[in-house]
């Protein structure tokens, strides 16, 4: 771990010269590997990778998504999953393999305006992504205020292990349902809480690649400073399932603390 | 032809429930009162190359609004008197709904409200812009271009109009020879009187000022006044919703008492009465 | 003559869009709000194995001298046209495929050399929106005034001018994106012109850099913990 090296890259700068392989949003001009995104480049034994810092949610299969229902036809429901593509739920996925459409009311299940947490079962580049709510914690959410944040900081959001949600979770007594589409809705006890995640959900937002943002977040929510225990309790589904392949601003943010702990 | 649409926003029920919650409360998920108008700038004489100029932010509603002066055949049946268009595009930057293309019915109204409320509060002086009654008179392009969109457009987009006219200056054009010249000289721009728009919606039993496009989005109707100090000199009621006879007391009195404190603001701004 | 004019870009500043850039270049004000990627609409307009790109070149009314009438001119159609064949290049189309970005380019206020400010907003205003890029296009100016010739050339100088060159470029692939020319040059000073633009392109990337590393890491260049 120790040597990895890191740098801010904008597109076109070059992060490194030599036979590295490139990873994510890196590509290889001659001898040199160039940066394509505005992030955080990371130069390791497995290769080079920008962590970017910008950008809309791209799907990808599996992935735990919160979407809104946006429209429907005689067959699927169309859900705005705040990406490049509108996804896909078919009814079937809801009503079994013998749905009809003249027998089945899909009004009652989802309506225009309804938001729900769904897995993205297929997405292929000649097709757009398809959803299914068949899993447990699945489906309409009932509850709760939504709010957008760049799917960039989701990672930092969730935290090594899901210790940053934990954290505002713990101190604001309130549940965040997080997808990896950047939507997140807040449930909890009191508004005031729910405010005071609200605002540490936007500050870990803005302010994902800064040094000690967690020190920043404890005092946001007045936690006393001492060493936090870890807690290893099971993620909330969305959240905790939907740990992404690859690099994450979270597993910067782990190294870096590792660091600063020697 | 106009014809009815579905708003291009769709509000998570969620969001408007806690809408409704808020509003069942007095209060507005900004945390606004019904009353309550957004944070409000005016930047003047933002564009040099216009003769006049302001930039209006509302919340994240952006406008910019800039004058060219010209000279041009008068209107019908207003001969001796200069002519004055304010025209608005909410430009492709504004949303993600926005297509670029020539302007729809909602982009249209925007434009015709602005303008009247600027032409029968008869703030600028037109009968002192005729230069050859009859034949030659001053024309005055007021053009707005919408930056970006988050509701209550008809506000900022009259915002901007009035106070680009509070800082133009009028170029001095004479004739010689039959022909127009520009002397390269200005003045002051002839003023009566600042109108101020003030838009207010209804959702529900509610009525609020100033709304963000979320609330737009929610909305059952909506109306926009314009006052002067002395009253009233142009209303548009819109969307397809109605109000009780109450409900639009109760705005016309708001839109006067919020329209006073967005007047001495635009005072105060430019240095000129009204 | 080799100086540039006053050049500042601000990153972000169209709160609605995915990504912008505002950008003053002497006395242009000009404003390049990107949204996408996103859906394509109409459907059959989508490219199956990469992203389509649109681009608006449009000036307000009262951005000129005398007030340009709302409605696209035949100069902007052409503008936004090379203004998309300059930025293509540059971005990784192919990674997004079926998908649409939309760049919008308006100008506020127009001087000498908008074409050029516009191509350098856009560009920021790709990046700032997170699209794959192979390099930032920079875009300059140069011409000739006097039978001299001169780098980034302003309104004024335009119209007296013998000669105006537009040039897009990718300064790290050292490749031309956009060349255009109106006016008569020898062959020396067509050279000579082409290398003040280039040298002038540099200098506008350097620009475009610094505001985007101002917008996202503030005065921190370096990572904290390397300077530790």
């Amino acid at each position: 771990m120790h040597d990895v090296q890191r740098r801010y890259v904008i597109p076109g700068d070059k992060i490194v010269e030599g036979n590295f392989r490139p990873l994510m949003n890196v590509i290889k001009a001659g001898n040199s590997l160039i940066a394509t995104r505005i992030g955080i480049a990371e130069t390791g034994r497995d290769g080079v990778k920008v962590i970017p810092l910008s950008g809309v949610y791209i799907p990808r299969v599996n992935d735990l998504v919160i979407g809104k229902i946006v429209d429907h036809s005689s067959l699927s429901w169309e859900v705005d999953i705040n990406s490049c593509f509108s996804a896909h739920l078919p009814a079937q996925d809801v009503f079994g393999r013998d749905f009809s459409p003249a027998r089945d009311d899909m009004g009652r299940h989802f309506a225009i305006g309804d938001m729900i947490t769904a897995r993205i079962m297929a997405f292929d580049r000649t097709r757009d992504p398809m959803l299914t709510v068949q899993d447990r914690d699945l489906g309409k959410i009932p509850r709760g205020e939504a709010l957008k944040i760049s799917a960039t900081r989701v990672p930092r959001l969730i935290g090594k292990r899901g210790s940053m949600i934990q954290m505002i979770e713990q101190a604001t007594q309130t549940r965040v349902l997080i997808g990896q589409n950047g939507i997140v809705v807040v449930t909890g006890r009191t508004p005031e809480g729910i405010k005071l995640a609200v605002r540490a959900i936007r500050m870990v937002e803005e302010e994902a690649h800064t040094a000690n943002l967690t020190q920043r977040i404890k005092v946001l929510l007045g936690i006393p400073d001492v060493p936090p225990q870890q807690q290893d309790a099971p993620r909330d589904a969305v959240a905790g399932a939907s740990k992404p392949e690859g690099a994450t601003i979270d597993e910067v943010e782990e190294e870096l603390e590792v660091e600063e702990e020697k | 032809m106009s014809s009815s649409k579905r708003s291009p926003i769709i509000v998570e029920h969620l969001r408007k429930q806690a809408m409704w919650d808020a509003l069942s409360r007095g209060k507005r998920l900004d945390g606004r009162d019904f009353g309550d108008q957004r944070p409000l700038e005016i930047e003047i004489d933002v564009i040099k190359k216009a003769n006049g100029s302001a930039r209006v932010k509302l919340g994240d509603s952006e406008v910019i609004a800039g004058i060219k002066i010209e000279t041009g055949e008068p209107f019908e049946g207003l001969e001796s008197k200069g002519a004055l268009i304010v025209t608005a595009e909410v430009l492709p930057t504004a949303s993600p709904h926005v297509e670029p293309g020539p302007p729809d019915e909602e982009v249209v109204e925007l434009a015709r409200v602005v303008d009247r409320g600027v032409r029968e509060s008869e703030m600028v002086d037109l009968d002192q812009l005729a230069l050859v009654p009859g034949k030659i008179v001053y024309t005055i392009f007021v053009d707005c271009s919408v930056i970006n969109a988050d509701g209550n457009l008809f506000d900022a987009t009259s915002y901007a109009t009035v106070a680009a006219i509070l800082s133009a200056r009028l170029p001095i054009f004479e004739m010689q020879d039959s022909k127009v010249v520009d002397t390269g000289q200005t003045k002051d721009m002839p003023l009566r009187t600042i109108p101020v728009s003030i838009t207010a919606i209804r959702i529900g039993d509610s009525v609020l000022i100033d709304p963000t496009a979320e609330e737009e989005a929610c909305m059952d109707a909506r109306i926009t006044i314009d006052t002067t100090p002395e009253g009233f000199c142009a209303i548009q009621k819109g969307f397809a919703g109605s109000f009780t006879i109450d409900q639009l007391k109760k705005a016309a009195e708001t839109a006067r008492i919020k329209g006073e404190a967005v007047r001495a603001k635009l005072r105060e701004l430019t240095g000129k009465n009204g | 003559m080799d100086e540039l004019r006053e050049v500042k870009i601000t990153v972000g500043t169209v709160k609605n869009a995915d990504g912008s850039a505002f950008i003053e270049f002497g006395k242009n004000k000009i404003l390049a709000a990107v949204y996408g990627p996103r859906e394509v609409h109409p459907k059959h307009m989508a490219l199956p194995d990469r992203c389509v790109l649109r681009c608006r070149y449009h000036m307000s009314p009262f951005s000129t001298d005398t007030r340009k009438n709302p409605a696209p001119s035949r100069r902007e159609v052409e503008i936004s046209k090379v203004m998309r064949e300059a930025l293509e290049p540059a971005l990784m189309l192919e990674d997004y495929p079926r998908a649409a970005i939309d760049v919008y380019v308006e100008v506020l206020q127009s001087d000498g050399g908008s074409r050029c400010a516009g191509i350098a907003a856009a560009s920021v205003a790709l990046a700032d929106a997170g699209i794959n890029m192979r390099d930032l296009v920079a875009a300059c100016a140069a011409g000739k005034v006097d039978e001299k010739i001169v780098l980034d050339i302003n309104d004024t100088e335009d119209k007296e001018g013998g000669a105006d060159m537009p040039v897009a470029y990718l300064p790290r692939l050292d490749q031309v994106t956009l060349l255009q020319l109106d006016g008569n040059l020898s062959p020396e000073q067509f050279n000579e012109c082409l290398d003040k633009a280039i040298s002038g392109c540099k200098m506008v990337y350097e620009i475009q850099k610094k505001a985007l590393m101002q917008k996202y890491f503030g005065n921190e260049t370096e990572m904290k913990e390397e300077t530790q």
